[in-house]
């Protein structure tokens, strides 16, 4: 196996080897080093295959902005991640990885066809090459385009990984940790604000790593980084993040910060999260993001091998690689010299440099002299070979006005190139700060800020060491000095020594000999877009850069455009023939690098995927096979099956107990609002549709709340205790949202009122206890409770002892049966109901869920607010104007009442219905119409709000909203349903013991 | 008298030994929602045995009685579980128009103690809990749930949590002391 390491180079552990496999093969590389250094140390260059094309590609980069070695990551366990950065993921024993997008081999593909069919896959192909047939689009075309274009696959198990999250307030937060970032959190740090100083890299240093031979303050590069390190771990305001990518910056000066914590360790601890989302609130943001390289355009600069320069110094400087034995440099700046010169001087073949400046730094081109290498300044780039890695370039002269003189080919096995460098303006771009145009440098720079925000260094254009140093240090001073901390001293200066030089052109589209117009020079290397797909779309009529981007999907892709933006963009202003900043730039959006649906998510998966909120009785109701089902975040027991029962059986069952005998209810969801004080009927009054001053301490009332709009918000029971308390209950869903809109009106409408609102749920536990046997079961525990007929009637409320425990013992029935509403403090809920279920055996007291009292109540017409009402029912739509107070002065919504829309006869108003045949159930929210012979489509009158099997009556019974249907009385309507139109006549909506006179049995 | 019960009862969390990081749930208290005029704060204290503080945020702890002001006109009482039925009768007779509910058991009191406390807390803590000044108190939101904080001390802080959130809460600190444990 070829070895590219070169001895006495780079920062990776020579110490610690790492076994890992690429496609099935075995490699080995070094702590330290990532899975790109790790697979160019082998001499690895192809990795995978580009998105539309299937174009064979290599490595771009060396850092977070690589477009096209994206990997698949197997970390065991069904731990799979796709599209994994091979230039950030770092090596560890045992790690395998795989290249994606290629069957049935990396270098036997056969979706490479559609490189040679690229014409049918330019810009806009999707909306012009399969336009028709229309049952073509999903059937043929998409799925298609799909499989053969994409990315990775996505894993299918379930992602077996935890995830963490955690706030962090800061005085300053510094975003990257490279030579600006490190002298902004220093000078932070001495100064005494608290701060945060993240970087996405496994270390801190920034370009610092890939540049040993710099000298600061006497030091070199790396000695000074390691004090630097010791430096801010002493100090304990200061919290270094290393590995951590600043995703996204939101509103005041909010940052989201992606720490991955395990994903580099062979063996991950159990319970260790993966990754963990940093909420930080800092009062000043330092972004120290640095710049990123630019690649420049021209046919043949996607193959793999042909890479950016400063990556390539990268691989060599920090670790230890040499990415070719004969490498040719194209360039129109400065840097990239310094990159052939480093290779040159670890031995690596230097065959040419090829600048397209016309003229050049002189000691840039002596330098080269004095290491014997050809320079060919004032040339360019058209062309390169090779299937599977860049084998040869072809260079031409650039003659006086433009002209492009006769080709050489150079042979090479890497092709370095550098178009400049990009101010990564990322996370102020996200703050809506504006960005201005350079010309000079052929950059956006930031502009005037929204945030408390500073950049540095090379983010704002600040290029060479010393300028970010000096930068940095002054921004992090006064960002300290702005957050209140720091005692004004002066930025600590620096002495930087082998600074440089930093010149260069940002050059469009490299000349050409040939028709531009077939080169395949890419711009997007992740989304395969190149120049001629941009100026096809100018061709067509695109002007604006945010359709162009649409349209050519150049920048959309997982990298976000970082390397190709720019390029985009001046091949779009050429085409256009109009400056940049007339173009536009597009926006730039979180995150900033790709970021896992797991470090969103935090905490919130599994169990903790959001509150289960389980009442006193719940874990009585499991132990006892109880079937749950979801009711706002409430967990409820639905019904309770005995061995062999299915649900409709259970629940004729537990209905014929109610009626016959005694059944209990856990009935604790139910939401309890405690209101008290001098002016609380008064309260009452004005919040519910009834009259409360006439109410008698001790009795209950059914309450109806409207809103402002007149339609019915909620419903419930309501007990006077005392002259001035009274024990509200709402629905189980409503509770949060009726305390909070009567707290509304209390604060805002009514603060003169001497009344206060607590809400009370969960104090209570509550047993409802149904059925004719329910006073008898209860009558030996209760103390302090005459629980006579004429004493306690029905809908009365008392407070006493049960079993020894206080109760608010209400008599109230939502079954139609004699009933108790046992309110007993919520420790003792359960305890209660074990209690009453033993003394209960001897009437063969059933438990029954939410099924059984949903059928018991329809039984009887009683409403459920929600599933009979949905926001547009009055209460004389709903059969309730009986509830309205009509002499009361005024209610919240009592004036939308006498809207004439209001009062119209054709409303849909709440009625019961019975099929024709007695066995069919009718569908909940199954439509209704008149005429079931009419055309399609048809006019439907109404629906169905609930539906159930009554075992008492031995049929199906519903409620149904239907227009004017109280007027429709016996009337048949139909139901068309999916197996059959079903007829059924409409009914009143009490269908057993209309006269009441179970309730007081 | 019968078996009382909550979801957390008996239960801990024994967390990292280094930074003795240890949760747990607390025992009963008594506890009420008072809401009185601020004006009449006086007196409701003179009811409550222990003067009310007065400025929201507070907290007043006299004798096992401990009182925190909520909102402008809102507290928050906790006492010994016996002397619950003495503190409703006190208030019964205080003339000045007020309320105050019986929320014992509503709630479910859970302690986080040691040098990684507001750390845990933190996790699922929007607010800067590292600047929250011991003898304090608020209410606030848990994740996803709706608590009271006090920060008894410095490395002690006490949640008041309705019961029926008190599980979610718990299964976040066991996630969250599992990390401090590991030192990541």
């Amino acid at each position: 196996m070829s070895n590219f390491r070169i001895a006495g180079k780079g920062r990776v552990n020579r110490s610690r080897q790492v076994r890992f496999s690429f496609d099935g093969v075995d490699y080995t590389g070094y702590e330290g080093d990532t899975l790109a250094s790790a697979l160019l140390a082998n001499g690895v260059h192809l990795v995978g295959r580009s998105f539309k094309y299937h174009r064979p590609r290599g490595f771009l980069t060396a850092g977070s902005e690589e477009p096209n070695a994206l990997v698949g990551t197997d970390r065991g366990n069904g731990r799979f991640e796709p599209n994994t950065r091979a230039t950030v993921l770092e090596v560890f024993e045992g790690l395998k990885t795989e290249s994606q997008n290629r069957w049935p081999s990396l270098t036997r593909d056969i979706g490479a066809v559609n490189d040679s069919l690229y014409m049918m896959f330019s810009a806009g192909f999707y909306y012009k090459t399969f336009m028709w047939p229309k049952s073509f689009w999903n059937k043929v075309y998409e799925p298609f385009i799909r499989s053969a274009a994409g990315l990775g696959k996505a894993p299918t198990a379930p992602d077996p990984d935890t995830y963490a999250s955690r706030f962090a307030h800061c005085d300053v937060l510094v975003v990257g940790g490279g030579a600006a970032g490190l002298a902004a959190a220093l000078e932070a740090g001495r100064s005494g604000a608290s701060v945060i100083l993240c970087d996405e890299q496994t270390e801190l240093g920034g370009s610092l790593l890939s540049e040993p031979a710099a000298e600061i303050n006497g030091q070199l590069a790396w000695d000074w980084l390691e004090d630097t390190n010791a430096a801010l771990a002493s100090m304990p305001n200061v919290t270094v993040l290393p590995r951590t990518t600043a995703i996204g910056y939101y509103h005041q000066n909010f940052v989201g910060l992606c720490q991955r914590l395990t994903d580099h360790l062979a063996i991950v601890p159990d319970g260790a999260p993966r990754e963990r989302m940093w909420k930080v609130r800092a009062k000043q943001v330092v972004l120290a993001q640095g710049a990123i390289e630019k690649p420049l355009v021209f046919a043949g600069n996607d193959r793999p091998g042909v890479m950016l320069a400063g990556a390539a110094r990268t691989y060599l400087n920090r670790y230890g690689v040499k990415v070719g034995n004969r490498v040719v440099v194209v360039t129109t700046h400065d840097s990239a010299w310094h990159a052939a010169f480093d290779l040159a001087k670890a031995g690596v073949e230097v065959a040419a440099i090829v600048d397209v400046r016309g003229t050049v730094p002189t000691q840039l081109v002596s330098a080269a002299d004095a290491l014997r290498i050809k320079t060919k300044i004032g040339w360019t780039v058209t062309g390169t070979k090779g299937r599977l890695r860049v084998s040869s370039v072809r260079v031409n002269p650039v003659g006086a006005g433009g002209k492009v003189g006769g080709a050489e080919t150079i042979a090479c096995d890497a092709l370095l190139m550098s178009g400049g460098w990009t101010p990564s303006v990322h996370l102020f771009s996200h703050t809506q700060g504006s960005l201005t145009w350079n010309e000079d440098g052929q950059m956006f720079l930031p502009g005037r800020g929204k945030e408390e925000c500073r950049l540095a260094g090379a983010g704002k254009g600040r290029f060479g060491l010393k300028a970010a140093f000096e930068d940095g240090a002054a921004a992090g001073a006064a960002a300290a000095a702005d957050a209140g901390a720091g005692s004004g001293a002066e930025p600590a200066s620096y002495h930087v020594e082998g600074e440089l030089s930093f010149t260069g052109v940002t050059g469009r589209e490299l000349p050409t000999d040939r028709d531009p117009g077939h080169a395949k020079a890419f711009v997007d290397f992740q989304n395969d877009v190149m120049a001629k797909d941009i100026r096809l779309a100018v061709r067509e009529g695109f002007k604006s850069i945010e359709h162009i981007k649409r349209y050519t999907t150049n920048g959309m892709a997982t990298d976000q455009g970082k390397t190709s933006n720019i390029n985009g963009l001046a091949v779009a202003s050429d085409a256009l023939k109009r400056p940049i900043p007339a173009v536009g730039l597009t926006t730039f959006r979180p995150p900033y690098t790709p970021t896992t649906f797991g470090t969103f998510a935090g905490y919130n998966k599994g169990a903790l995927f959001d509150v289960t909120r389980k009442t006193p009785i719940d874990g009585w109701a499991e132990e006892n096979g109880a079937v749950f089902e979801p009711v706002s975040l409430w967990r409820r027991a639905w019904y309770f099956p005995q061995v062999g029962e299915d649900m409709h059986t259970a629940v004729a069952r537990e209905c014929k107990a109610v009626r016959t005998s005694v059944g209990m209810f856990d009935a604790s969801t139910l939401g309890k609002i405690e209101i008290v004080g001098p002016d609380a009927a008064e309260f009452m009054n004005r919040m519910y549709t009834n009259a409360w001053t006439k109410l008698a301490p001790g009795r209950c009332r059914y309450g109806l709340l409207l809103g402002e709009d007149g339609f019915i918000r909620d419903d419930g029971v309501i007990g006077r205790l005392a002259h001035d308390r009274f024990h509200v209950t709402t629905t189980t869903g409503g509770a949060a949202r009726v305390l909070g809109m009567m707290e509304d009106y209390l604060q805002t409408e009514w603060p003169d009122l001497k009344v206060w609102l607590t809400s009370t749920t969960e104090q209570w536990s509550v047993i409802a206890l149904q059925g004719p046997n329910a006073r008898k079961l209860i009558e030996p525990f209760v103390e302090g409770i005459d629980l006579s007929e004429g004493a306690f009637p029905h809908m009365a409320v008392a407070t006493g002892r049960i079993c020894g425990v206080p109760t608010r013992l209400f008599r109230v029935s939502f079954t139609g049966e004699l009933g108790f509403e046992i309110n007993v403090p919520a420790r003792y809920g359960r305890a209660v109901w074990e209690k009453l279920f033993e003394a209960g055996q001897r009437f063969g007291i059933t438990p029954y869920g939410t099924e059984t009292m949903h059928v018991l109540r329809a039984e009887k017409g009683y409403i459920i607010v929600g599933q009979d009402t949905d926001g547009t029912l009055t209460p004389d739509d709903a059969g309730l104007s009986w509830a309205v107070g009509k002499t009361k002065p005024d209610f919240v919504g009592k004036r939308s009442l006498s809207r004439p829309d209001m009062l119209a006869n054709d409303r849909k108003q709440l009625v019961g219905l019975l099929t024709a045949d007695p066995k069919t159930v009718l569908e909940e929210g199954a439509q209704i119409v008149l005429d079931p012979n009419q055309p399609v489509p048809m006019e439907m009158v109404g629906h169905v709000t609930s539906s159930y099997w009554s075992a008492e009556l031995g049929r199906s019974i519903a409620f149904a909203v239907i227009q004017g249907g109280r007027s429709l009385q016996g009337q048949t309507v139909h139901v068309p349903m999916p197996d059959n139109v079903h007829s059924a006549t409409i009914t009143g909506m009490v269908f057993v013991d209309p006269e009441n006179k179970r309730l007081s049995a | 008298m019968l078996l009382a019960n909550h979801p957390l009862l008996g239960k801990t969390i024994a967390g990292d030994k280094t930074s003795s990081l240890t949760i747990r749930a607390a025992e009963d208290v008594a506890r009420f929602s008072l809401r009185i005029d601020p004006a009449s704060a006086q007196s409701a204290g003179a009811a409550f045995g222990t003067p009310l503080p007065t400025r929201i945020g507070g907290l007043v702890e006299n004798g096992g009685r401990t009182a925190l002001q909520l909102g402008p006109d809102e507290w928050v009482l906790l006492a010994p579980v016996a002397e619950s039925d003495a503190i409703a009768e006190a208030f019964a007779a205080l003339q000045e128009p007020h309320s105050l509910v019986d929320i014992g058991h509503r709630e479910v009191g859970i302690l986080v103690e040691g040098e990684a406390a507001a750390l845990a807390l933190r996790s699922a803590i929007a607010f800067d809990v590292e600047a929250m000044p011991v003898g304090s108190g608020c209410r606030t939101i848990f994740d996803k749930a709706q608590i009271v904080l006090i920060r008894e001390d410095n490395n002690r802080f006490r949640i008041e949590v309705w019961r029926s959130f008190a599980d979610h809460v718990w299964g976040l600190l066991q996630a969250v002391s599992r990390e401090i444990a590991l030192g990541i």
